[in-house]
């Protein structure tokens, strides 16, 4: 009985060329594009998940609460460590810190100043306890190799990456920042992918200790920094909340006695959350908030959906061709439930033919995804997980693309189905397929405007005046140390005298970063006041080199230690101060240091992304803090100028590696998750308006099927070309229409929250919406326009001859 | 075999009521060879339908094999069709996706007979009605006659006791009618009952006796000789 049921259905696929074509066509895509975003959401949802303690395992965050705003901190001050351990014996703690870009200098037989690698991530001062928190494996070693000052363990691959294999590197000595010997005490496996703590060197903690001053480790209550973190593994059934209120009062007490201008409160966030809690930080490359897992999975659904549409639709119009075959089924015995199953198998093997299609798109399509995505991972279409889920996908699409056509045709009676009077049948079945194209239609135009708005946004963030010059500036990150700092006046005056240089500065940081250094500070001998001022620390060219603006008073003057201050005006509004030159030979004091002579103001610039506000920021000098330096280029012959750069470096710091970057590309990645997510929409969108002109395709097909006859005699009765195209245009005109009204709204809903997540964003304009109708009209046009012309072209003879 | 009486089928549209059978009574006995005769729109079509259990009466009752089945659900009418009734149409009705062999077999899966047994019977069937050659092809690719031959081979491949058959030589030029008439007298000679509806006085002669109808009621019975 089966075997027949696959022959006919085989049969009847075949027979229906045209028809099955459109259907596998668009379930094929449908569940590829599926596929590839479950793919995706899966794996961002996987993230540490592989640590067997999971769900114990807390990160301790910070909040503070300030008179008016409140921030968030994936850190903690150092000194609470100690204090957490003494006031929860029964929580195992653990303390990291990371650093970013430092030097390590593996020694190499041929070349003197050895080999340099620069680790911009995976590097940490780690204490041994953390490995209590955290599972590894270890090839050699473990967590006790960690417990010596000038200890490192590598992973596997950083190992090989430095000595060829870890077995050599095994009992070598690195060096840091060409400053900390550090001996190869153990080699850890390589941590997966999908981790937040990409662990590739770990160096113990007690070094640290040793040189706190060159990694800003302040040991005190005062400071907080995100690169610094502390996880706590929870014992069994211990409740989050409970802990939380202990932490609450821990805070309390802590801060109370120091006195404080902000409230600060400690709790636990779950590291379930932390690669999705976009109000903190991680030590991964990003982290990701789950209503853009949700979106994601939805869009999935949605294309699936559609699909899944075109199958209904097509499958109840072509039924009314099929009424004879079921008429003659019945006659001769078959009862509902097999015809029913008939049907279902026919529908199961479409989609059989489309699972295997989508295996192949989605296998080619893969490599494309993973960059999208930037998912590391060798990810394969082909583990048990990933199958488990092709083959749930491809249940539920059968049953959702085969139950109503089945349950349709298994009802026919036999006496009208052979008679071909399947009116009523068909009258019902228009009524469905009429919502169904309405339901695609408004997830297509949906789809569109949200296209519309995020590309137009990021067109916005990138064309937006930032307050700056970021073109052809040059970025050369170094480390802050004596030696880098005791030849920067003469490395400067080599640049200087490169053709294609214009100017040069030392800063602790470029105008527009991630970075956060912010400090309580008192203006003109007022107690403190209630918020922060962001820092900056600059030589007298950081002006100049950025084309930053003052509005009063003038530049600072060069000196090596902090003289003098310049703010913004973003500082000046929050101190409620209106004219510029007011505040021009006041004072400002950072902390409980001294007070500085405030000489300028600058215009204000975006100091952050455009997610974020202006923050009050202060610039001044202090050779100390320059780690970076800044170069701007002149724009002809950037290629030339950069390599005349590079030699300069390597002539005044052999044994520092040369690592440079444009600043507006710098700026670009700021945006990097956003633009990949546009990305993702235009090809979602693209996908989703192919399959529901597909759809439209075969609906508008299969009416001129049923229309010849119509069409012939109208034609003779004088029915001109152009009103038999409005015969077969109207009817979705209408329905798109209707879809709009539905779409529109929803669209606006859905981007005006999505631009909630930039303070600075593009109008939501009127014409995202009149563009997404007005162009799905006319794409809806054009697919019914082939087919319709070629119906009203034909011969009226011929058409009438037909029947 | 068959004992209907009164039996009543009105077709009600918004507008129009129509009485397809106006409170009919026929009998047919086993092993008879019945031809039903009638002016287009009488109701000979409605009639076979009932008998053939593809449709219920509104009213009236019908013993088949004298069992009441006038009221039987769609599910115990497939159920007594398919072990007991083969049909034959004037346009054959055979599924175009399958293959001439596939047709016949159709009943067959349907009543549940095994695979090796359903060759054999499919095969003895098609060799009686002389289509054995063509068993791969597809209807298309028959002529009008063979696929009738196809059709009656199906209708009959169930061994079924009664076999309807609503104008089977309505679309076949005379050759091939005649062809398909001496099949169904065949059949009915190995004691098969025939209820046949024509148009052809020339066809009517086959069987043993004419009920002519007129507006849903029979108006006269001829007994052949
Ligand atoms: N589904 C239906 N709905 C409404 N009226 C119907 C329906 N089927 C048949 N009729 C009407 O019932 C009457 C009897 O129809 P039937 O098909 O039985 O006639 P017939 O004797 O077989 O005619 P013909 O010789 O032309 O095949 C006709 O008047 C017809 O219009
Ligand atoms: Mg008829």
């Amino acid at each position: 009985m089966f075997k027949n049921y696959l022959k006919t259905a085989w049969r009847s696929i075949v027979r229906n060329k045209a028809f099955s074509l459109i259907n596998i066509t668009g379930l094929s895509i449908g569940i590829a594009a599926s596929m590839l975003l479950f793919i995706v959401v899966q794996y961002e949802l996987s993230y540490d998940t592989f640590q067997p303690d999971y769900d114990r395992i807390h990160r301790v965050v910070t909040q503070d609460k300030f008179d008016k705003d409140i921030t968030y901190n994936s850190g903690i001050p150092v000194a609470a460590l100690e204090a957490l351990r003494a006031e929860f014996p029964n929580i195992q703690f653990g303390a990291l810190r990371s650093i970013y870009g430092s030097q390590v200098t593996v020694p190499s037989a041929g070349n003197e100043t050895g080999n340099k690698f620069i680790q911009e991530t995976g590097i940490f001062f780690l204490e041994p306890q953390l490995f209590n928190v955290f599972q590894y494996n270890w090839l050699a070693g473990g967590p006790t190799s960690l417990n010596d000052p000038n200890n490192v363990v590598l992973d596997e691959k950083t190992a090989g990456k430095y000595f060829g294999s870890w077995q050599q590197a095994m009992g070598k000595t690195i060096t840091l920042d060409n400053a900390i010997p550090l001996k190869v005490n153990g080699i850890l496996k390589n941590v997966p992918a999908n981790s937040d703590l990409p662990l590739e060197v770990l160096i113990s903690y007690k070094t640290l200790k040793q040189h706190g001053p060159s990694y800003n480790h302040n040991e005190n209550w005062n400071s907080t920094s995100s690169n610094y973190n502390i996880f706590a593994l929870l014992p069994p059934q211990a409740k989050t909340a409970s802990i939380n209120n202990a932490l609450l009062r821990f805070s309390n007490k802590q801060y109370e006695s120091r006195g404080r201008n902000s409230i600060k409160t400690h709790f636990l966030q779950p590291l379930g959350m932390v690669h999705f809690d976009r109000r903190f930080e991680s030590f991964g490359d990003h982290v990701t908030s789950k209503t853009t897992l949700v979106t994601l999975s939805l869009i999935g659904l949605f294309i699936i959906l559609m699909a899944c549409v075109n199958f209904i639709n097509l499958s109840t119009a072509l039924s009314v061709n099929r009424s004879r075959e079921v008429g003659i089924r019945k006659v001769l015995g078959s009862n509902r439930g097999q015809l029913f199953t008939q049907i279902m198998s026919e529908t199961a093997v479409i989609v059989g033919i489309s699972v295997i299609v989508a295996l192949g798109i989605g296998y080619l399509s893969l490599p494309y995804i993973k960059h999208i995505a930037s998912i590391q991972e060798p990810l394969s279409l082909f583990t048990p997980k990933i199958l488990g889920m092709i083959a749930g996908i491809g249940i539920g699409v059968t049953l959702l693309a085969g139950l109503y056509p089945s349950f349709v045709m298994s009802k026919f009676n036999p006496i009208n189905a052979l008679k071909n009077k399947m009116v009523s049948a068909s009258v019902r079945g228009v009524s469905l397929r009429r919502s169904l194209v309405i339901m695609q239609f408004t997830i297509s135009q949906v789809l569109i405007i949200a296209t519309a708005v995020a590309v137009s946004q990021m067109n916005y963030i990138s064309k937006a005046d930032l307050g700056f010059n970021k073109e052809s500036v040059l970025v050369l990150s170094g480390n802050g140390d004596s030696t880098f700092r005791s030849k920067q006046t003469a490395f400067k005056q080599q640049l200087m005298q490169a053709p294609g240089v214009q100017s040069v500065s030392f800063t602790s940081d470029v105008p527009s970063s991630g970075n956060v250094w912010a400090t309580n500070f008192a203006y003109n001998n007022q107690p403190d006041e209630k918020f922060q001022v962001t820092l900056k620390f600059a030589d007298v060219d950081y002006i100049k080199t950025f084309g930053l603006q003052l509005l009063a008073g003038r530049n600072l003057t060069e000196s090596d230690t902090t003289k003098e201050a310049i703010l913004n005006e973003t500082l000046l509004k929050k101190l409620g101060i209106k004219n510029a030159n007011d505040v021009i030979g006041k004072t400002i004091r950072l902390g409980q240091g001294q007070s500085y002579p405030i000489v300028g103001v600058l215009k204000d610039f975006k100091t952050n992304s455009l997610r974020e506000e202006i923050k009050p920021l202060m610039i001044s000098t202090r050779r100390s803090f320059y780690s970076l330096t800044a170069i701007k280029l002149r724009t002809h012959q950037l290629a030339q100028t950069q390599a005349a750069v590079q030699k300069i470096w390597d002539r005044f710091y052999p044994e520092y590696a040369y690592t440079a970057s444009y600043f507006d590309e710098d700026i670009a990645e700021f945006y990097q998750q956003e633009e990949q997510l546009s990305l993702l929409y235009k090809i979602f969108a693209g996908l989703a308006i192919f399959i529901s002109c597909l759809g439209l395709y075969g609906l508008v097909s299969f009416m001129a099927v049923q229309k010849t006859k119509e069409v012939g005699i109208r034609k003779v009765l004088g029915a001109s070309v152009s009103s038999l195209l409005q015969l077969f245009s109207k009817e979705f005109t209408v329905l798109i229409i209707i879809s709009f009204f539905i779409a529109g709204p929803v669209a606006w809903y859905l981007m005006h929250s999505w631009l909630k997540n930039f303070v600075y964003r593009a109008p939501l304009s009127g014409w995202f919406f009149i563009s997404a109708i007005v162009g799905s009209i006319l794409i809806a046009w054009i697919t019914v326009g082939y087919k319709a012309i070629r119906a009203a072209l034909a011969n009226p003879v011929k058409a009438l001859r037909s029947e | 075999m068959i004992k209907i009486r009164d039996l009543e089928k009105i077709y009600r549209t918004e507008e129009v009521e129509t009485v397809a059978l106006n409170k009919i009574s026929i009998d047919v006995k086993e092993g008879e060879f019945v031809a039903i005769m009638g002016p287009s729109g009488c109701g000979k079509s409605t009639l076979l339908n009932i008998l053939g259990l593809l449709d219920d009466p509104d009213t009236g009752s019908f013993l088949f094999n004298n069992i009441e089945v006038a009221n039987f659900n769609e599910r115990k009418r497939a159920e007594l069709r398919k072990h007991n009734i083969g049909f034959v149409f004037q346009s054959f009705n055979l599924i175009d996706e399958l293959t001439v062999f596939e047709n016949v077999e159709l009943p067959l899966i349907y009543t549940g007979v095994k695979s090796v047994d359903r060759k054999k019977r499919v095969e003895e069937v098609l060799d009686k009605m002389q289509i054995m050659h063509r068993r791969n092809h597809y209807p298309q690719q028959l002529s009008g006659g063979q696929q009738q031959r196809v059709a009656v081979a199906r209708a009959v491949v169930n061994n079924p006791k009664l076999i309807l058959a609503d104008e089977p030589t309505g679309n076949l030029d005379s050759s091939n009618g005649n062809e398909v008439m001496t099949l169904l007298t065949d059949l009915n000679e190995q004691g098969t009952t025939i209820i046949m509806v024509t148009h052809s006085e020339h066809d009517a002669r086959y069987s043993h006796r004419i009920i002519r109808m007129l507006d849903g009621q029979t108006v006269l019975e001829n007994i052949m000789v």
